[in-house]
């Protein structure tokens, strides 16, 4: 049976010469954007195109954090889109589980709806989700201000919904429940009921099974649904561009964005120093989330 | 009776659990959602008189849309960009990769790490990248690596708006077209292709008579994905062109935020943002319909 005959041989090897071809050519073009922000934020003499460097230097990663406003665009940014990451694998684990072991009515409404409310374009929502924030934080402010007086202020960079780290956490936690909590019903699905049966025969409350049985078991499912949740949160432009604009507050795609319209001096070994930062932690998280991602997306082709 | 209502009660507990995403999602995508529809029945703007006293204006929004040339210009170029960057781009460089992937040639992993890459880049990321790509006429990148062929250079960005934003988008989108159709090409059983080889058809007929039309399913699916998410695409334009030059590249979503944040006239904007929202339902309902979703 295994006889292949000459010309199927050779017809073999020369479609593996075309899919070497091929998918050295989408290679490339996949590749070579990126060798500008590598090669440019270790140059010393950064252009707008790409060139090899004639003098490499650290110096554009030393002047991000030491001369512009770089760590704190990081620091905001990791903790604004940790938090949220952090919220939504509490809130998807909690609600995938639930959603996984119900048998109520209101199950199948819910998860058809989910994947509707995915599907609406952020652009879309968040204008009236502006008004929305503007109110809450009004009223935010019209309680903490007889209280606090002028420590408001500084109370409100934090918990405000317009122009502090609450509101921004709270709205990217929302736009990536959806995904988050499709990805841990499913997961929660195919985990055996046979450990929590066993743990409720043992008189176990329902937190207690929760804590010593389930999250265990569900680490995986929440690995995945929290690189999900880092990965766009990380990489979204809009929500701090229309919620934020205290200079302190910045995060680092909003940071990068302004670098980049000082039009008449723009500091290509900054920017590109800047972009290589905000890109690695992309990158590893997408390079941890290649296995889910094959799963998840082959899992939701299955139905 | 008793299992019954210990039953009853820990189905009422599993919504209790639930809760807090319930209350996140009705709170800030939800409500939103809803409120947009009030707000394009209003004048509300964000300075000026409207902006203290707003109105309600009726179906005044709507017909001033069906007079304007922009919005029919940003559905024209939604329209495009889509099909460009979605149907097209993507998915042909996603399933000419996917098929390729298959064949047990070497360094599998490392090409398909690479292609993966775009989707990792952030969208201002990826806008810079290719604003280097492409800016600065005679010295962009692109010129200068197609005028080593022969070909002329050009301020890409400037006489190519739209393919630009449609190329780009195209870079950013292949892995997951790839992604989507490696596992629909995985469900189609071996025997099938040995049984075509045997009857001696050709790579060409084994793709139109076999892989393609085993694949729709998921094609399908893939189209409906794509196209939805292409919709939202927002910050990658902006990035690159913030919908200029002259309107060549103002998809509907920057459409939406020049009319609410630049424009500031937040009733008309919530009305465009209405037609975004009904576009991507529909085509979100038809996306639930052909996954038949097991629940």
């Amino acid at each position: 049976m295994a006889v292949v005959s000459p010309s199927e041989s050779a017809n073999k090897g020369r479609s593996d010469l075309i899919a070497y071809a091929t998918l050295s050519l989408i290679s490339i073009f996949c590749a070579v954007p990126f060798f500008w922000v590598l090669l440019a934020s270790f140059d010393g003499n950064s252009q707008l195109f790409l060139h090899w460097p004639e003098q490499w230097t650290f110096a554009n990663y030393v002047r991000v954090f030491t001369k512009e406003d770089g760590a704190k665009w990081l620091f905001n940014s990791l903790f604004v889109v940790g938090s949220a990451t952090l919220l939504v694998m509490v809130l998807a684990g909690l609600g995938g589980y639930a959603l996984s072991r119900t048998r109520a009515w209101w199950k199948l409404p819910f998860l058809y709806a989910i994947l509707l409310i995915r599907v609406l374009p952020p652009t879309a929502l968040v204008v009236p989700l502006y008004k929305f924030l503007l109110t809450l934080n009004n009223a935010e402010a019209a309680v903490l201000r007889p209280i606090f007086g002028s420590y408001a202020r500084d109370i409100m960079r934090w918990t405000g919904f317009i122009d502090g780290y609450l509101g921004l956490i709270l709205v990217l936690a929302t736009m990536q429940l959806p995904l988050a909590l499709w990805i841990m019903k499913t997961f929660f699905d195919g985990l055996p009921r046979d450990y929590e049966e066993a743990a409720l025969m043992d008189g176990a409350t329902l937190i207690q099974r929760i804590r010593r049985v389930l999250i265990p078991l569900a680490l995986p499912g929440l690995a995945a649904a929290g690189l999900f949740a880092f990965m766009s949160a990380w990489g979204d432009f809009l929500l701090p561009l229309i919620f934020l604009s205290s200079p302190e507050l910045q995060t680092l795609p909003l940071g990068l964005f302004r670098a980049f319209l000082r039009i008449n001096e723009i500091d290509y070994g900054l920017l590109t120093a800047l972009a290589f930062i905000y890109l690695l932690p992309a990158v590893v998280a997408f390079g941890f989330a290649r296995r889910f991602l094959v799963q998840t997306f082959s899992g939701g082709v299955k139905g | 009776m008793a299992r019954n209502s210990h039953e009853k009660r820990a189905e009422r507990q599993w919504l209790l659990i639930l809760l807090p995403s319930l209350v996140l999602l009705l709170a800030f995508v939800i409500y939103p959602a809803i409120y947009s529809i009030y707000l394009s029945f209003t004048n509300e703007a964000l300075t000026g008189a409207a902006a203290l006293r707003p109105r309600f204006v009726g179906f005044r929004n709507y017909a001033r849309l069906f007079n304007d040339a922009k919005f029919w210009n940003a559905l024209f170029v939604t329209f495009v960009f889509v099909i460009g960057s979605a149907v097209i781009g993507q998915f042909v460089l996603g399933l000419i990769s996917a098929m390729a992937l298959r064949r047990p040639i070497r360094f599998r992993r490392l090409f398909s790490s690479i292609i993966l890459l775009p989707n990792a880049a952030p969208e201002v990321v990826a806008g810079f990248m290719w604003i280097s790509m492409l800016a600065g006429g005679n010295n962009a990148t692109l010129s200068r690596i197609v005028g080593f062929f022969g070909v002329t250079p050009a301020d890409w960005l400037q006489v190519f708006p739209l393919s630009m934003i449609i190329v780009v988008n195209t870079w950013r989108g292949i892995a997951t077209a790839m992604i989507l159709l490696t596992a629909g090409l995985s469900t189609i059983p071996a025997e099938i292709y040995e049984a075509a080889r045997m009857d001696g058809a050709t790579p060409s007929q084994t793709f139109r008579r076999i892989t393609l039309p085993l694949m729709m399913p998921t094609i399908l699916l893939y189209m409906l994905i794509s196209a939805v998410s292409t919709i939202a695409v927002f910050g990658l334009v902006y990035a690159l062109t913030r919908g200029g030059p002259g309107g060549a590249t103002e998809v509907i979503s920057i459409y939406i935020y020049n009319q609410s944040f630049t424009a500031f006239q937040l009733g008309y904007g919530a009305a465009v943002a209405v037609v975004a929202l009904v576009i991507s339902l529909i085509l979100g309902i038809a996306y639930v319909r052909a996954m038949k979703v097991e629940v």
